[in-house]
């Protein structure tokens, strides 16, 4: 019960035929994003995303603990990603299914491992105590392209999220509420994006941002992290057929731009929030400037 | 005209709200509606009910009664869950097939529903369809049953005249199946069952989507189509020839966009001219 419902072969057999002739189910080209929409909540670090279909609530939390032993100088970062049956009736509650591992997988690679959240930045007192930053990612509804949706998801929760500030004083920690004073952004290096693509017929078609259906007929998916600079910093291929080395190659430019493309959009969308916010915000009433 | 009644399940649906029967004829009931009890009543004169019906409702929505038909149903809400019900036309897909049955998936994630090997037309121990799993039948739901563990059927003919009636039950080669919401798909098969009576205005719930894709798509050889009622649309073009994938695409595009919106017949007219031109199907 807790699976997938397979694909009929008419399904498979059209939506690798429609391939063929370069036609995608809902009219798109090869290489185009399903329509991006990014929104932020009340609260600091509450994102929505809807990517097509696929859409996901992020949540970036913050909380004060102490250090790992053996890196007294870093906080700590990490990402929650729990498929409940509230995305699909595919997913049960509770049960960890290959989807949320690899899903899990990928994000951590792409996100933490790249070290686009500058742990070293949360550490309040050595060995004492450091931001422990969590980001949650909540499932409401997929059509495929999981990757690719919660990692938009989770860097514009980053980039969103104002943590509290803390300061030592005399060996003490202390830490001013939201109102207080005004809130810190995180230290975000760099943005990384995951840009997944799907082969099918032999790894002659490329296709990027695939819906649920054209997961399932897929044969093989390509994963690219890649940020604005064109750095590469994660690369996968964990399972399926072969895939040429030159898709590598090319994709990666076709990534590079969509990557460009998603920033873009997280950009504007950071901009209008916190233009909205900054009227009657803290951070205007304590700005030293004024207007006399 | 009275506002509409709207039921939650377990709801008794009033009896003043019953079709003013004839007296033969039976009632008619709809998908969510359910048959308590029948009494005959006293026959003390020339009372025109002759049975008492209780009904109840398994599913919530607006009660509509049809005086002409003598029947009664619900209108439910465009996006809730497929539950069986008997009679109603589904698309479902073999998931495996056991000596005596073929295992349908209706609907995905709920128990699989049970089609005869031999519950089709002209088939005999050695003329039944081999099907195999992820092969799609178009199907009637013979029986639903009822209570824990009970299994529901599917057939493919009419087990009276052992023909595929209403035509094109069997199994279903090539074309696709898109995915439309449950009310869409009863909206589709009514528009359907009706538009070869009426003119080409026949626009039974605001739907003339298919009336204007079959004159668009005349000239690229039409178009064939099924409509199960487990929200799932199969559609083919087999006489397309060089635009049948982009012809077949088109319908399920403006399928899904019509579901989605909630176009007016008249958007509707330029949503297809506009997708067939998207598509690059001539018309």
């Amino acid at each position: 019960m807790n699976k997938e419902a397979p694909l009929s072969i008419a399904e498979r057999d059209f939506i690798l035929n429609a391939l063929r002739e370069g036609v995608r189910l809902d009219g798109r080209d090869a290489d185009q994003l399903r329509p991006l929409k990014v929104s932020f909540g009340e609260e600091y670090g509450h994102v929505k995303v809807q990517l097509g279909k696929t859409s996901l609530i992020v949540r970036i939390s913050s909380e004060v603990t102490k250090p790992h032993d053996d890196r007294p100088f870093d906080g700590l970062f990490t990402i929650a990603l729990e498929l409940t049956a509230m995305g699909s009736p595919a997913w049960d509650n509770g049960r960890q299914g290959d989807l949320e591992t690899y899903v899990t997988n990928v994000l951590d690679r792409v996100v933490r491992h790249s070290n686009a959240l500058d742990t070293e930045s949360l550490c309040i007192l050595k060995g004492v105590s450091c931001w422990s930053i969590r980001a949650d990612v909540h499932i409401t509804d997929y059509d495929g392209n999981l990757v690719d949706a919660s990692c938009i998801g989770i860097m514009a929760g980053l980039l969103h999220f104002r943590r509290p500030d803390a300061v030592v004083k005399d060996g003490q920690v202390i830490v001013y509420g939201l109102d207080e004073r005004v809130p810190v952004a995180l230290n975000i290096t760099h943005k990384p994006l995951a840009v997944t693509f799907h082969t099918f017929d032999e790894g002659k078609q490329v296709i990027l941002d695939a819906t649920r259906k054209e997961e399932q007929a897929s044969e093989a998916d390509v994963v690219i992290g890649i940020n604005n600079a064109g750095d590469v910093c994660f690369v996968s291929k964990f399972s399926g057929s072969p895939v040429d080395a030159m898709v590598f190659v090319n994709k990666t430019n076709v990534a590079l731009e969509k990557v460009k493309e998603i920033n873009g959009v997280i950009d504007k969308a950071l901009q209008a929030d916190l233009a909205k916010r900054g009227k009657g915000g803290l951070a205007e009433q304590s700005r030293a400037e004024n207007d006399r | 005209m009275t506002s509409p009644l709207i039921l939650l399940p377990g709801d008794d649906v009033p009896p003043e709200n019953f079709p003013a029967s004839s007296g033969s004829a039976p009632l008619r009931l709809g998908p969510g509606l359910r048959l308590l009890s029948s009494q005959p009543t006293p026959t003390t004169s020339s009372k025109s009910h002759s049975t008492t019906h209780v009904l109840s409702t398994t599913q919530p929505g607006i009660l509509s009664t049809d005086h002409k038909r003598n029947g009664l149903s619900m209108q439910t809400p465009p996006n809730r869950r497929y539950i069986p019900t008997a009679n109603d036309l589904v698309i479902a897909q073999v998931h495996h097939s056991s000596p005596d049955y073929f295992h349908c998936v209706v609907t995905p994630q709920a128990p699989q529903l049970l089609l005869g090997q031999l519950s089709f037309e002209g088939a005999s121990k050695k003329t039944r369809p081999m099907l195999k799993g992820g092969d799609l039948v178009y199907a009637r739901v013979l029986s639903v049953g009822m209570g824990p563990g009970a299994e529901a059927e599917l057939t493919c003919v009419n087990p009276a005249t052992g023909k595929a009636e209403p035509g094109g039950l069997g199994p279903l080669t090539g074309g696709m199946v898109f995915d439309v919401s449950v009310g869409m798909a009863a909206r589709l098969m009514r528009a359907s069952s009706s538009s070869s009576a009426e003119d080409d205005d026949g626009a039974v719930a605001g739907l003339v989507i298919l009336a204007e894709l079959g004159r668009k798509l005349e000239k690229v050889g039409g178009f064939e189509i099924a409509v199960g009622r487990n929200g799932k649309v199969w559609v083919d073009c087999a006489n397309g020839g060089d635009s049948a994938v982009k012809a077949t695409v088109a319908i399920g595009r403006c399928l899904s966009a019509v579901d989605e919106l909630g176009l007016s017949p008249a958007d509707q007219r330029k949503l297809v001219s506009r997708v067939l031109r998207e598509m690059k199907v001539e018309s």
